[in-house]
């Protein structure tokens, strides 16, 4: 166990200040960046979102819109392909698999440290909705100041949720990540699939494509789209498939750098 | 017991192209083996299957006795090693690449300036890898390797992209770790002038073949009686005869009489007899073949 923490703290080493770490940051703060400057300047948007019986469900939902439509797919299929280009740009590989740790330690240690810069990322994305709030209230005294009552459980329920629809893409893209030194490969495929899978959003069998999860899930708890099939459930399913699949393919990999 | 030893090791990575062939490698315990060949010749699909890098198709390794496939963690631990060009992180420190290592091995934290200083790059602070240049970068892959403190190290051209006192740097630096520490180290080069200086052992390899594995003296007497003594005259057929007298075989090849290397006090009797019986000696000399034509001719015949 320790030697899978001292792994587990490599690997975080190892992401830092790297591009993908950067990204998780940028890709946090973006829409509550956009969000507050359109505050800023159209006050009357925040204005009716005050007016709304839950203030901090309309705001949630406004930035999560952009968030899990567009951004988090994109985002992950870059951030997870630079972590795996860490190895293979560096021409790492070969150092990592002659260190005394398993080859199973190297594969969950890498797999746990992007599980928690998608962590990362939405809890900093929730801390940029709070202040996508307050900064517009500081600079203009006709927007009030949002409730400081935050509906804690709710929040963590409906974060926990995206984190859940997310990670079926996350665990593909690693999959296809670590088998190609092509960086273009893996980002290409990657960006085809989540682009695949908004063009089949209004497709009867969508719920099969997990790429397409973070939005159908978006649309299903908005109402836009029937609620029919349980995508949290297909998407732990489609997790454990792809980390499964991801892992042997990658213990079995001939050339190990 | 070898430190390393291959028992018919065998690798292809396609049907029809066999890149080792029944590879015998056999480097003692405390050795400095240089492990030699052309480009191409399978010294680093070698080293890669010794550190697991390649999954073995055929023949067995054993490192410190232990069967590699079975005990590979284990073997890891006491191995320090530089596959081809330096494996490190170019957006971190040199401070950094080492810790994240140190992290695994559990070594001590003061243990990374220790091999910083042996490698004498100490004193880059807060400079990214990416802005090294590639010596520098050769001697943070070479302190990568020494950090677990490791009985075995397996170094492919370890001094690439080394200035010449660079080079003299690491080659001392072997040299100690090797008689002072009892390191055991593979060091694989293209160029035998360049490791003739540093090794104990030597392994020649070509097309996938091991040519010769033996001590770098015996590499050195092979040198000795290669060599010829060259004798031109005016009547080569008359100076065979008077060379027989003296039980040397001996050729001619272009007017030109070749012997075995003769001792100086063999040259002057031999030179004497032929002047007394009216032979011309335009010329005798001593050719001596330096080891880097032993190892041209052992590539060539292969």
């Amino acid at each position: 166990m320790t030697v899978f923490l001292n792994s587990l703290v490599s690997e975080w080493i190892k992401k830092s200040r790297s591009f993908a770490d950067w990204l998780v940051w940028l890709g946090a703060f973006f829409v509550p960046i956009v969000n507050t400057i359109i505050f800023l300047v159209y006050p009357n948007q925040i204005l009716k979102l005050h007016q709304e019986s839950d203030f901090w469900n309309a705001i949630f939902y406004r930035s999560w819109e952009t968030m899990s439509i567009m951004l988090l797919p994109m985002g992950i299929v870059l951030a997870v392909s630079l972590i795996t280009q860490i190895e293979f740009k560096n021409n790492c590989w070969k150092q990592l698999h002659t260190l005394p740790i398993s080859f199973s330690s190297i594969y969950f240690s890498k797999f746990i440290v992007l599980l928690v810069m998608l962590v990362q990322l939405i809890v900093l994305f929730n801390i940029g909705i709070i202040f996508s709030c307050i900064i517009p209230a500081v600079f203009n005294s006709n927007i009030p100041f949002p409730s400081l009552k935050l509906p804690w459980q709710w929040l963590l329920l409906e974060n926990g949720k995206f984190f859940i629809v997310s990670i079926p893409l996350l665990s593909l893209q690693y999959l296809h990540s670590l088998q190609f030194k092509n960086f273009l490969i893996p980002i290409g495929a990657g960006l085809a699939l989540v682009i695949g899978g908004l063009i089949a959003l209004s497709w009867k069998y969508v719920f099969l494509l997990p790429f397409s999860y973070n939005s159908l899930f978006f649309f299903q708890t908005l109402g836009k789209r029937s609620p029919e099939h349980n995508i949290l459930l297909w998407s732990l399913a489609y997790f454990v498939l792809f980390t499964l699949v991801g892992y042997i393919l990658y213990l079995f990999k001939k050339e190990k750098g | 017991m070898y430190c390393i030893e291959t028992k018919n090791l065998s690798h292809s990575f396609s049907p029809n192209a066999t890149v080792l062939n029944n590879i015998n490698l056999k480097v003692p315990h405390g050795s400095l083996y240089g492990f030699l060949g052309p480009n191409g010749a399978g010294k680093t699909t070698t080293l890669r299957l010794l550190l697991g890098l390649l999954k073995k198709q055929q023949g067995e390794i054993f490192i410190t006795g232990k069967n590699l496939q079975q005990n590979r963690i284990k073997i890891l631990k006491e191995v320090g090693s530089m596959i081809e060009s330096p494996s490190l992180y170019g957006h971190l420190t040199a401070n950094e690449n080492l810790r994240l290592l140190q992290k695994i091995y559990g070594c001590p934290q003061s243990r990374i300036n220790e091999v910083l200083t042996i490698t004498g790059i100490l004193n880059t602070g807060q400079k990214k890898v990416n802005q090294f240049s590639l010596g520098m970068k050769q001697r943070l892959a070479i302190a990568v390797a020494l950090l677990n403190n490791p009985s075995l190290l397996i170094l492919d051209e370890p001094t690439n992209g080394l200035d010449p006192y660079g080079i003299l740097e690491i080659r001392a630096l072997l040299k100690k770790l090797n008689e002072e520490h009892a390191v055991t180290i593979v060091v694989s080069s293209h160029l035998l002038t360049e490791i003739e200086k540093l090794v104990t052992h030597v392994g020649i390899i070509n097309k996938g073949a091991m040519l010769f594995q033996d001590t770098l003296k015996a590499l050195t007497e092979m040198q000795l009686t290669s060599a010829k003594t060259n004798l031109k005259c005016n009547a080569p057929e008359k100076a065979l005869e008077i060379i027989q007298l003296f039980n040397h075989s001996s050729t001619v090849l272009n007017d030109r009489i070749i012997l075995p290397a003769l001792s100086p006090l063999s040259i002057a009797q031999l030179n004497k007899h032929l002047v007394q019986q009216n032979i011309e000696v335009y010329e005798i000399s001593t050719l001596e073949n330096d080891l880097e034509t032993i190892f041209m001719e052992l590539i060539n015949k292969n």
